[in-house]
């Protein structure tokens, strides 16, 4: 009965409207995304280059040199940048407050704040200001050293401290220095980075985790358009009471429209997964690189497969319980928290349900990191099953005694 | 083989409001009858029969079997709620393929029987017809025919002709008791043309109690004698509307031929008539809710 349900939920699915608009949404936002050209940004590098881009570097120092760099530019200014509930607030701080950051920089570099200002306008006057490469390059570049006899955890002491000052969401937090700094790559670093992007990733393997960082944005929200739509749709046809009367359990009921929403959302990201693979599969020919050719379903299945499966899962929860579309909100505040919540666009994976990389390579940081993203990926399957197993119960109660739960348990207590 | 319905002491609350009191009934095998108002609580005694509320407390039995157990009874019922439809965009066949699925028929059983079913509702040339484009009467007639699909042993129908037009009424009124030759039909009903033209068996509930249970010819008992007709002039209707119960009016120019129930001869002129079960139902209802407000 439940392979014959789940192609008839399929087939449901198939017709619906909001399915059609999910498909062309979620291409049309990739394909905006992702379709400009990447195959230049795969050349071995050569020796003599202007610049072989970044990379996130967990050295200490860098760390350090970065941040610093980073808490003086924003001084000088008085604008510090927050992200305090993911969105973006600009602190400004008193003179009390401010001449108490100044200190604490002093002493970390072991300098006078106007001996740092004069290094930093230097440093900037060897740059081309008046063209946005030279100031990117410039502001890449810039390090404002701390002092040698400086350790690593007093200075994490410090930029707590200024935390405290500026407030939360700041770009000094220990999340922030333990995810790393971008800094500038060398040739042999960058050489290194084409070499194992060639081993490990085998190049479109680096293009499925960009498509994934870009369509975990998108999926985090659209599916739930489906679950809300298919467990409002009972109700809507009026044919609630016939299915309940019937003899089908509510796992083979529910479970099978589950597993079909689940599929048939997964399908269109496979299929232009596949699609946007293919040019990179030939161009790794081009590099003498034998691509890998499954990279796009490997990925996609790990990376996006959990995340379709949790907001499916919470939109099917949220409906079965409340009745009504209260589940679309919950789940583009959650969507939106995640997505502003990341410190940065590679990595961070912790429970976000967002992964984020947005990166082509940077290949051996995700390999450091790709532990915590199974993690993450594992615990967004468990959830999903969680909440599919508190749906059969929720659903099973609706069977028994009809109405919405959240209905009942409200006039209850009236 | 047990093939009753077995309902003792019956009560349903929800919250502070009692929707069914104490009920006993046992219903046999053909057409039962459940006539009440709108508020009497025949869809909770519905419900209650088709698993799909909890009682509060008593028992209710189908062939035997504890409506606990819901496994069980949901394999044995058919159920046409009040408003039975189904998704819009499927056709007739599918409807009716979909829902044999979830009876747990298996594809050759389902090939058969929903054809079988659709040439019996008289659905067999719109069979691709849309739910959505389907008329009342239609989706009434898919509505029994997805209530019989997997055989049930009792099948549970809850005003089936309201909102129908007399010729779709008759038709349907038929099909059930065709239906009804080899199994339990209950028909729920307010409609008393309904339970007069279809069953022999009946119970009338009212605010949650049973009034009556019993054949038609034993409600029909309660109004002998007690039916009279006359000619009045249509100014002393008011008056005699307030003084008695009054089952029909037939209004022609400033005189109106009436029906009343009374106890003895309302007044003079009064000539005995014949009752029919919709005046045994308003005596019954009448006088029951009189007694109450007495007591």
């Amino acid at each position: 009965m439940f392979g014959t349900l789940f192609l008839k939920e399929c087939k449901q699915v198939l017709r619906s409207m909001v399915y059609y608009i999910y498909v062309v949404a979620f291409v049309m936002f990739l394909s905006s995304q992702l379709g400009g050209e990447l195959t230049d940004k795969m050349e071995k590098p050569v020796p003599g280059q202007g610049s072989y881009g970044t990379i996130v570097s967990h050295e200490e120092s860098v760390v350090m040199g970065n941040i610093m760099a980073n808490l003086v530019g924003e001084t000088e200014n008085n604008s510090y940048a927050t992200y305090p509930l993911g969105f973006y607030k600009r602190v400004t701080l008193n003179e009390e407050e401010l001449s108490q950051v100044k200190e604490i920089i002093e002493n970390c570099t072991g300098k006078k704040w106007e001996e740092i200002i004069g290094e930093m306008e230097e440093h900037f006057s060897g740059y081309d200001q008046g063209t946005v490469e030279g100031a990117i390059q410039a502001q890449m570049e810039y390090r404002a050293d701390v002092k040698d006899t400086l350790k690593y955890e007093d200075f994490c002491s410090s930029m707590e401290k200024v935390c405290q000052l500026i407030g939360a969401g700041s770009s000094y937090s220990s999340k922030k220095l333990e995810a790393g700094v971008g800094a500038p790559m060398s040739y042999e670093q960058a050489l290194e980075e084409y070499e194992v992007f060639c081993r490990e990733d085998k190049v479109t393997g680096a293009t499925a985790r960009l498509f994934c960082d870009y369509a975990g944005i998108v999926l985090s929200v659209l599916p739930i358009f489906l679950g809300v739509t298919r467990c409002l749709r009972d109700r809507r046809a009026q044919a609630e009471q016939v299915i309940f009367a019937r003899e089908a359990s509510v796992f083979q009921i529910v479970g099978s429209r589950y597993l079909a929403n689940v599929c048939m959302a997964f399908l269109p990201v496979v299929f232009t997964a596949f699609v946007m693979q293919l040019p990179y599969q030939f161009h790794a020919e081009t590099l003498g690189v034998a691509a890998d050719a499954l990279a796009f379903l490997k990925y996609s299945f790990v990376w996006l497969l959990p995340e379709i499966m949790a907001v499916l899962a919470v939109s099917f929860f949220i409906t079965e319980l409340t009745g009504g579309v209260i589940s679309i909100f919950v789940q583009v505040f959650w969507a939106f928290a995640s997505l502003f919540s990341a410190v940065g666009l590679q990595g961070d994976f912790a429970l976000k349900l967002i992964a984020r990389w947005n990166a082509l390579g940077n290949t051996r940081e995700f390999l450091r990191q790709r532990q915590e993203l199974f993690l993450n990926r594992g615990f967004y399957f468990g959830l999903s099953v969680l909440l599919l197993i508190l749906t059969f119960a929720i659903y099973e109660k609706k069977r028994r005694e009809g109405g919405s739960i959240y209905g009942k348990i409200f006039k209850g207590r009236k | 083989m047990d093939t009753r319905i077995e309902i003792k002491d019956l009560s349903k609350n929800f919250g502070r409001k009692q929707a069914l009191s104490h009920v006993n009934l046992e219903i046999g095998q053909g057409m039962f009858g459940l006539l009440g108002p709108n508020g009497a609580g025949k869809t909770t005694l519905m419900k209650i029969i088709t698993t799909l509320t909890k009682k509060s407390s008593g028992e209710v039995k189908l062939c035997g079997i504890p409506v606990e157990e819901c496994g069980k009874i949901r394999k044995m019922i058919g159920y046409l709620p009040q408003d039975f439809s189904m998704y819009g965009n499927m056709g007739a066949y599918e409807a009716l393929d979909y829902l044999a699925v979830l009876s747990g028929m298996n594809k050759k059983e389902r090939a058969e029987r929903v054809t079988e079913m659709l040439e019996k509702v008289n659905l067999g040339e719109q069979r691709k017809t849309k739910v959505k484009a389907m008329s009342g009467g239609m989706k009434r007639r898919l509505g029994i025919a997805q209530a019989m699909i997997h055989n049930p042993k009792i099948i549970v129908v809850d005003e089936p002709t309201a909102g129908l037009d007399p010729e779709e009424r008759v038709r349907f009124r038929n099909l059930l008791c065709e239906i009804a030759r080899e199994r339990i039909v209950i028909l729920s009903t307010h409609i008393v043309g309904d339970i007069e033209a279809t069953c022999e068996n009946i119970a009338v509930l009212d605010k949650g109690e049973i009034l009556f249970q019993g054949t038609v010819a034993q409600l029909l008992e309660g109004v002998k004698g007690k039916v009279y007709t006359m000619e009045v002039s249509t100014m002393e209707l008011p008056m005699i509307q307030e003084q008695f119960l009054v089952t029909g009016i037939l209004t022609g120019g400033s005189t109106a031929h009436i029906k009343i129930i009374s106890e003895e001869v309302p007044m003079e002129g009064a000539l005995p008539a014949g009752g029919d079960v919709e005046d045994a139902y308003m005596y019954l209802m009448n006088h029951d809710s009189a007694s109450r407000n007495r007591a």
